[in-house]
């Protein structure tokens, strides 16, 4: 009986079923849910700045999770995934605005259409690797916002558009205590989805894909298909994440989704650990909090001396860039397994104390 | 155990009690400012001028007794971060009144103003601001939206009366040409329409427009399709730092045109950098005067300008002195609001609207007088329209150039413009 909760000393893993569980004792699993409930309660005792971090974290974890299928997955890269997020807002926006569809069915399917386009952006896969990839994608990045601020029946141009609030059966759900839910919801279920999605043969087919394409390849995994496919994958995250993101916001504009959006969605899968699905939400909490954390850091610098010596005040947005430029550096170089790594290590110490080395 | 639980009640209430306290001698005011993003050229005078003007406000006594608590934010022209700001203020502490900016974060809030009813005063001038009811059919209502100085539409269709009588002026034959120019976003795109319909009203010949970016750049190849296209005058929509870039490489090319430009077009500091490619850009001025200008009201702005710079030497652009006249709108609203029903944001619309031909207290000379009315947020019809004159190098302190006389601006014409209906809104 002690087996259910404890790992036994030994690898005792006799079957496919056991060799890919999620939870690998009862007490893991407990504590995930546990985990989850106590989320639950956050809109009851945190603040709104509080809230706002979580569901952002959520919502750029949605999206990581959907660029980590493709870059930590697959091996494949892509710079343009802050195009897809705002395609999915728009394509949102649009189909609650113009069409008959509640939002409760527009972000699926904004969802769905991102993944279509997606999966287009993702033919020079089948061909493309490395650097050349690289350029592929910064491609769909440019067509796609530049697109944005043309296409003005269905972004409205460079006007900003507006989203509907999130609503189901006629109540509409107002203010970040009630839309954190939602968020919520969609973080459970992408990420339960993509836990699963690598137990399957398509997940693992992905992983052949990029340990080693040849070898794949012989080995009957077709590797156009699987390529495209994770970019299609990719996007449909992507997509979800901007839809969720619109109708928090209520408000779309192409600003702030540039190429410097999409390379901070690359720095929160390698600061949280790329192949690592938990690593993405420590790394998508990461890169949101740096700012803030910056912030705060210069909220208490205020008026001293290295304040007046660096101008905080009206340099500090500068300031967070730089730092995020570091830490990434400062990670590739002390981390490459990034957080989900650190994790474990952590984990392992503690399991083993006090006896670890 | 008991004693403790009792302490802590205490303590709860006590904090409780001393935080509504200090909340009732406070008024929260959110400031969005752009010192890092597209417009932060323009954006930075103008928001050290509005946190200048709340720290002098407070410095000599606050609003109505009150204390002003101002929340500045360095949003980096990014609708997202404004809208995120925005969340904040309209939660639970929400604010008076905001001081905001860019014409694409304020007329993506203008819905949310309306519905939480926080009167916002803008940086954008946009046409499609100031109309409180949507009565003109051509903008959505904005009832929550106030802005300092001509809309943007209206100080281009004033350019464009003076050019049709400078093109009458110099005698030259057959029609002339006009051509606007901006990015591809919501400021320069705001009085696209209102000025190539103005202008063909005009007898311009109206030239498809030429799209250059916020940022600055190298826009030869802009310039290069001025020339040839034949352009006369040419409307620059962005924000000074990329107009300079486009005036540069049109002096380089050779072109032959008159720039007319956005208020936020042109100011000293831009002219001391263009250099002589700023000589002669037709632009319109805010204030009455510019900085250390002969007006009762300028001491005022040199002490406000001391809250952040006490030598006194540093000079201050037209953007600044703008900063300070809206900002010192925004007090006298609050301090009406304060004064009949205390300081909610609906009351401090209410304040706009009390006054007419209305210059801030201690002001006089510098802001333009001001109507605001419940049914046309158009506050002024009046257009000074100025023309940068730079006569020699402009290496050295701006103070000093200014002072020699190497950079100046001269006023050209003022143009009262008729209230017309059909220029309403747009």
């Amino acid at each position: 009986m002690a087996s259910s909760n404890l790992i036994p000393a030994g690898d005792f893993r006799s079957s496919y079923a056991a060799d890919t569980t999620i939870f690998p004792t009862s007490t893991s699993r407990n504590f995930a849910i546990l985990g989850v409930a106590l989320v639950c309660f956050a809109p009851l005792v945190l603040t709104e700045y509080w809230l706002s971090i979580l569901i952002q974290i959520g919502i750029f974890g949605i999206a990581a999770l959907g660029l980590n299928i493709l870059v930590g997955f697959t091996g494949q890269i892509s710079i343009g995934h802050a195009a897809f997020f705002l395609l999915g807002a728009f394509t949102s926006a649009y189909l609650s605005n113009h069409l008959p569809i509640p939002v409760f069915f527009a972000i699926p399917l904004a969802g769905l259409v991102t993944a279509m386009v997606g999966l287009v952006f993702g033919l020079p896969a089948a061909r493309l690797k490395g650097l050349y990839l690289v350029i592929a994608t910064l491609a769909a990045q440019y067509i796609l916002i530049d697109f944005f601020s043309r296409a003005e029946w269905f972004t409205g141009g460079s006007v900003p558009a507006m989203a509907n609030p999130f609503s189901i059966f006629g109540y509409v759900l107002r203010g970040d205590r009630q839309y954190f839910y939602v968020v919520l919801a969609y973080v459970l279920v992408s990420y339960m989805l993509v836990t699963n999605l690598m137990r399957t043969r398509d997940g693992r087919a992905l992983v052949a894909v990029r340990d080693h394409y040849l070898s794949a390849e012989i080995m009957g995994i077709n590797l156009t298909k699987y390529r495209t496919l994770s970019f299609g994958l990719a996007a449909f995250f992507a997509g979800i994440a901007g839809a969720l993101y619109a109708h928090y916001q209520l408000v779309v504009s192409n600003e702030g989704f540039g190429i410097e959006r999409s390379i901070l969605f690359l720095a929160m899968i390698i600061i949280g650990g790329t192949g690592s699905i938990m690593g993405t939400l420590m790394g998508t909490a990461f890169v949101v909090l740096l700012p803030e954390a910056m912030e705060w850091l210069s909220m208490e610098l205020k008026g001293g001396v290295i304040d007046r010596a660096l101008q905080l005040n009206t340099n500090l947005t500068f300031l967070r860039e730089i730092a995020i430029g570091l830490i990434i550096i400062a990670f590739l170089v002390f981390e490459p397994d990034g957080l989900a790594h650190r994790w474990r290590q952590i984990k392992a110490y503690w399991k083993l104390y006090p006896f670890s080395h | 155990m008991n004693m403790k639980t009792l302490l802590g009640t205490a303590s709860v209430a006590l904090m409780i009690a001393g935080s509504t306290v200090s909340a009732q001698a406070q008024i929260a005011l959110g400031h969005l400012a752009d010192y890092s993003g597209g417009t932060a050229d323009v954006g930075t005078p103008y928001g050290h001028g509005v946190a200048d003007t709340f720290a002098y406000v407070n410095k000599n006594g606050g609003v109505a007794g009150k204390k002003l608590e101002v929340d500045s934010n360095d949003y980096g022209y990014q609708v997202p971060r404004a809208i995120a700001l925005y969340k904040k203020w309209s939660g639970g502490d929400k604010v008076a009144a905001i001081m905001g900016w860019g014409t694409a974060d304020t007329e993506a809030l203008t819905g949310f103003l309306a519905q939480d009813k926080i009167p916002d005063i803008s940086g954008s001038y946009a046409a499609a601001l100031t109309d409180p009811e949507g009565s003109s059919g051509k903008a959505k209502p904005a009832p929550y939206n106030f802005f300092y100085g001509p809309s943007y539409s209206d100080a281009l269709r004033a350019e464009l009366m003076w050019a049709a009588e400078d093109w009458k002026a110099k005698g030259k034959p057959g029609k002339p040409k006009f051509v606007h120019m901006g990015a591809n976003h919501p400021y320069p795109n705001a009085p696209k329409a209102a000025g190539e319909a103005m202008a063909a009203e005009l007898g311009f010949e109206v030239l498809p427009p030429l799209v250059f970016a916020l940022a600055p750049g190298d826009y030869s190849a802009q310039c290069l399709s001025l020339k040839s296209s034949g352009a006369n005058y040419a409307y620059l929509g962005n924000t000074a730092a990329s107009n300079i870039s486009v005036m540069k490489a049109c002096k380089t090319a050779g072109v032959d045109v008159q720039f007319m430009s956005n208020v936020w077009g042109m100011d000293e500091n831009a002219a001391k950098t263009a250099g002589d490619a700023a000589d002669g850009v037709i632009f319109p001025l805010r204030t009455a005067v510019g900085w250390g200008g002969d007006a009762p009201g300028m001491k005022t702005v040199e002490a406000i300008s001391k809250m952040s710079d006490p030598s006194g030497n540093a000079y201050r652009p037209v953007h600044y002195v703008a900063a300070v006249c809206s900002a010192m709108y925004m007090k006298e609203a609050l301090e009406w609001a304060a004064n009949n029903g205390g300081a909610t944001g609906e009351n401090v619309a209410k304040g706009f609207y009390q006054k007419k031909d209305w210059v801030p207290a201690g002001m006089e000379g510098v802001c333009n007088p001001s109507t605001w009315t419940a049914k046309d947020h158009r506050g002024t019809m009046k257009v000074d329209l100025y023309r940068s004159r730079v006569t020699g190098p402009t290496d050295g302190d701006l103070t000093d150039l200014i002072k020699k006389g190497v950079i100046k601006l001269e006023k050209v014409k003022t143009v009262e413009l008729p209230r017309k209906p059909e220029w309403f809104g747009w």
